[in-house]
């Protein structure tokens, strides 16, 4: 029942960002908007013992990519006239809404609908970082290589698209 | 539990596509992209706990590695496109239509 | 060297040179003139050689020359083979074209000595003749076709040679369009050959063997319309408009053209589908009949004339007229030997009077042409040996060929031919003779240049075979046993004359001719008659030939093109295309709005269709859940 509370809170204070994130006109109050989202995702991740994701969650997320962002728009020194006249923002968010609603409504219908929940008993230790090493470096070698290839092309092309410029 | 994590997944996904498509900011359109990544990740781990199986908690880990790598790519995008243009709005970035 | 090989060289080798010099002349800038001199003069001279050895072989041995290429077409049982065939008929075809086609292009290499366009007329000359013999060598009347076809599109690259000025131009048009209308009837009776017999083979041995299992009156529509290429070719009534204006070639184009080539094509192919015409006696009385007319017709038009060389082109119609009288009535044989007798001594009276022309600066009116005796006396001996021959005078070639068409048309019976034919002859022997006293014997004297060496050498060569050329048919009266009509093999018609009566004709004949000259002689030499004869009267205007044919053919031909190119081109056709492309342009305008090149714009679109299909899916599938 506690679980349930706070699962509501949280999921409740994740949407309410989100929204906020899509619809505030400077860059700056979305970014914020988006560490609340990303850091109720965390705890959401901790609720089901997903320990070691919760850790990656803020570290990687809420710590590396935000404060990227956040450095990219103090570093452009982002003025008021250099954001876009977006006049009709808000008659663009409800009409997309409106198409994008079947979609979401549809699959939750399906899923209310259908009973998916396995509710398997988890082992000792499920979700830490020995867990998930083990599973890491055993079953899915081969793709942890090549995302490690992806990150080095995205460092490389980086540095030339920011490089070409000067 | 998993229902309720995968309705949330699908809320957050649908902002997530309202936001990259009605705003035309691209920083927004930058974290409306993370958002979809978040809420691909939020319903891999409700699956992955359900199950009892860590392989769904690998998947997104890999996916933060590629979000990662994507936010680079982006920033770098970012501090270009602004040089060029003084300006983040996206309708600006039209090079790919046949303009008359 | 094998016999396929031989035919092959023989073709191929202008073909050879005209490519190489076409080649040169439109790569490299200032190539030395004896290049493209010795380059022509190899291609022709090896066909002539190759040519002399091809006739000896078939003369005395009845040897037949084959060659398979290729084959072109194999659609079920429609085969076209490239082959060529030198039977008989074609050997003895170019025993007279390939030498006296080398003999013109040494001519030639003297006339255009220093001329601007060298390399260019020897490309097309030997363009010429290699055409001239796939005309005469094919195996079927596909491939004469195309040598028939090529023949004519040479032939208007030549007339109209000096395109500058355009008046050359519209005569090489006349020619061309001239041909087209007999190039048509030609095409049409091949295309009807093969519709009925065209399953039997199309070569000329399966087509005049089958010929039997057409019906009458399709075979004598056949006939009919292989003709009419034949009129346009030979330049026959009622398609010889272009011939005159041909003239304005340069000279050695009208003597390869109007003695030894084109127009023979038309006899030849007559003579070729001989078998044919033996079936079909209306449509060969009907060419008698027309080549009669153009006989006679070309005959007066030339006594009026006064350009030098367009008294010898209708002269070469006029002869023409008397081969087709000879074919119309079956002397096939015969008409071909006037054929060969022709080419030697109207391209000798061609090349002279080419030589006339370069030796005064390019005067062509006889009236200026006045007493140049003197000062060319090798050219006078040959141009009066050529003049006497064209007359039929005993003994020189021509006395025996056009006897023996007379002979023939006496015998026919058809009393009309004879006259007009007798008429003819004794209007050829007036305008031939008017031409050489008004311009040999006057009162004035003119001094010209000297001619080259290059070009009086050969018009020897064709004074000698013009006086001997008549030995090859030496008739029975005379001792002789018709070796020519014995080669070719033709299906002549016999006509039985008998000694005395054809003793007399020629007696007559040769009276008659001898009192003409006479005649011709008081009237214009030493005296100013010619210059009392106006330019005005009917005949010399031509009978108001092309004045009528302008009127009656070209005009409303003219008119109706005009109307529509206004009417149904302009408006009509282009409107509505135009209109059709104006209006899918606006619909890809109206599409071209959704692809502006906005990123988000294409998500919405992608999103919309997802949902649809999405919801699609949902309402078909929610049965099942």
């Amino acid at each position: 029942m506690q679980n349930e509370i706070i699962f509501a809170i949280l999921a409740l204070l994740t949407i309410v960002s989100s929204i906020v994130m899509i619809s505030a006109h400077r860059p700056i109050d979305s970014a914020l908007a988006f560490i609340v989202a990303l850091i109720c995702i965390a705890a959401l991740f901790g609720l089901v013992n997903a320990t070691f994701m919760f850790v990656v969650q803020i570290i990687i997320y809420a710590g590396a990519i935000l404060s990227l962002i956040l450095f990219i728009i103090m570093f452009l020194n982002i003025k008021d006239e250099n954001l876009p006249d977006e006049k009709n923002k808000n008659w663009w968010l409800l009409g997309t809404s409106f198409i994008v609603a079947p979609f979401g409504l549809i699959l939750i219908d399906l899923i209310i609908r259908s009973d998916i929940t396995i509710n398997r008993v988890p082992a000792e230790g499920f979700g830490n970082i020995k867990d998930v090493g083990l599973t890491l470096f055993s079953k899915w070698v081969l793709p942890f290589e090549l995302v490690s290839i992806l990150l080095l092309v995205a460092l490389v092309g980086a540095v030339t698209l920011a490089k070409r410029e000067s | 539990m998993l229902q309720e994590y995968m309705i949330l997944s699908i809320i957050l996904f649908c902002i997530g596509v309202v936001g990259l498509i009605s705003r035309r900011n691209i920083i927004v359109i930058y974290m409306s992209i993370e958002l979809l990544l978040n809420a691909v990740n939020l319903s891999l781990v409700a699956i992955s706990a359900d199950m009892a199986d860590a392989s769904a908690q690998v998947m997104s880990i890999i996916i933060i590695a590629i979000a990662a790598s994507e936010a680079a790519l982006f920033m770098s995008l970012f501090v270009v496109l602004f040089k060029k243009k003084s300006s983040l709005d996206a309708n600006i970035f039209d090079m790919l239509g046949s303009k008359r | 060297m094998s016999d396929s090989l031989i035919l092959n060289i023989l073709l191929l080798s202008p073909l050879l040179s005209a490519t190489l010099i076409f080649l040169l002349n439109i790569s490299i800038s200032g190539v030395k003139q004896y290049i493209y001199t010795s380059l022509a003069l190899a291609g022709s001279g090896i066909s002539a050689l190759l040519a002399l050895y091809l006739s000896y072989f078939s003369y005395f041995e009845n040897q037949v020359f084959t060659s398979h290429l290729f084959t072109w077409l194999s659609i079920e049982d429609f085969i076209v083979e490239v082959a060529l065939k030198a039977d008989a008929l074609s050997s003895f075809m170019i025993l007279f074209i390939a030498p006296v086609s080398f003999l013109i292009h040494v001519y030639a290499s003297g006339y255009m000595n220093k001329d601007k366009s060298y390399g260019r007329f020897f490309a097309y000359f030997n363009l010429f003749i290699f055409f001239m013999f796939l005309l005469v060598l094919a195996d079927n009347p596909i491939i004469m076709f195309i040598g028939w076809e090529g023949v004519g599109l040479t032939s208007y690259a030549l007339i109209g040679f000096y395109f500058e000025d355009i008046k050359n131009t519209y005569a090489g048009n006349k020619a061309f369009i001239a041909n087209r209308v007999g190039d048509f009837g030609f095409l049409s009776a091949l295309m009807l050959l093969f519709l009925e017999i065209g399953s039997g083979g199309m070569s000329f041995d399966a087509i005049l063997s089958n010929i039997g299992q057409i019906e009458a009156p399709m075979l004598s529509l056949i006939a009919f319309l292989l003709f009419v290429g034949a009129m346009g070719k030979s330049a026959q009534i009622p398609l010889f408009v272009w011939l005159p204006d041909a003239m304005a070639g340069p000279t050695p184009v009208s003597a390869l053209i109007h003695a030894a080539t084109m127009v023979t094509a038309g006899v030849y192919m007559v003579a070729r589908f001989a078998p044919l015409y033996n079936l079909t006696f209306d449509v060969s009385l009907f060419i008698a009949y027309i080549g009669a007319f153009s006989a006679l017709f070309a005959a007066i038009v030339a006594t009026r004339q006064f350009d030098i060389k367009k008294i010898l082109a209708y002269s070469t119609m006029s002869q023409l007229g008397f081969m087709f009288m000879a074919l119309g009535v079956g002397a096939y044989s015969t008409a071909l030997f006037h054929m060969f007798t022709h080419a030697f001594f109207k391209a000798l009276l061609f090349m002279g009077a080419g030589a006339i022309i370069v030796a005064f600066h390019h005067k062509q009116d006889i009236r200026e042409l006045r007493g140049i005796k003197e000062s060319m006396p090798a050219l006078f001996v040959m141009i009066l040996i050529a003049t006497l021959t064209i007359s039929a005078i005993p003994p020189l070639s021509a006395f025996f060929s056009k006897d023996a068409i007379m002979s023939a048309l006496y015998a026919s019976g058809h009393a009309p031919l004879f006259l007009m034919a007798f008429t003819a002859s004794l209007l050829t022997v007036f305008y031939m003779f008017r031409l050489v006293f008004v311009v040999f014997y006057s009162n004035t004297k003119q001094v010209g240049e000297a001619n080259s060496k290059s070009m009086l050498y050969p018009m020897t060569v064709l004074t000698i075979f013009s006086i001997f050329a008549g030995l090859l048919n030496m008739p029975e009266i005379f001792g002789g046993n018709l070796n020519m009509s014995n080669w070719l093999d033709i299906a002549d018609k016999k006509f039985i004359v008998t000694h005395f009566d054809e003793l007399m004709l020629m007696s007559i004949n040769t009276l008659a001719i001898i009192g003409v000259i006479f005649y011709t002689y008081k009237r214009y030499a030493y005296t100013n008659t010619i210059d009392k004869e106006s330019e005005h009267t009917l005949v010399a205007n031509k009978f108001y030939i092309d004045e009528i044919y302008s009127a009656v053919v070209v005009k409303p031909l003219y008119a109706l093109s005009i109307l529509f190119d206004k009417h149904i081109s302009n408006n009509l056709i282009d409107n509505t295309i135009h209109n059709l492309a104006l209006y899918y342009e606006k619909l890809g305008l109206l599409f071209s709005g959704f692809e502006n090149g906005n990123v988000r714009n294409y998500a919405l679109y992608m999103l919309v269709g997802a949902v649809s299909g999405f919801i699609y899916l949902y309402v078909l599938l929610r049965a099942a859940l």
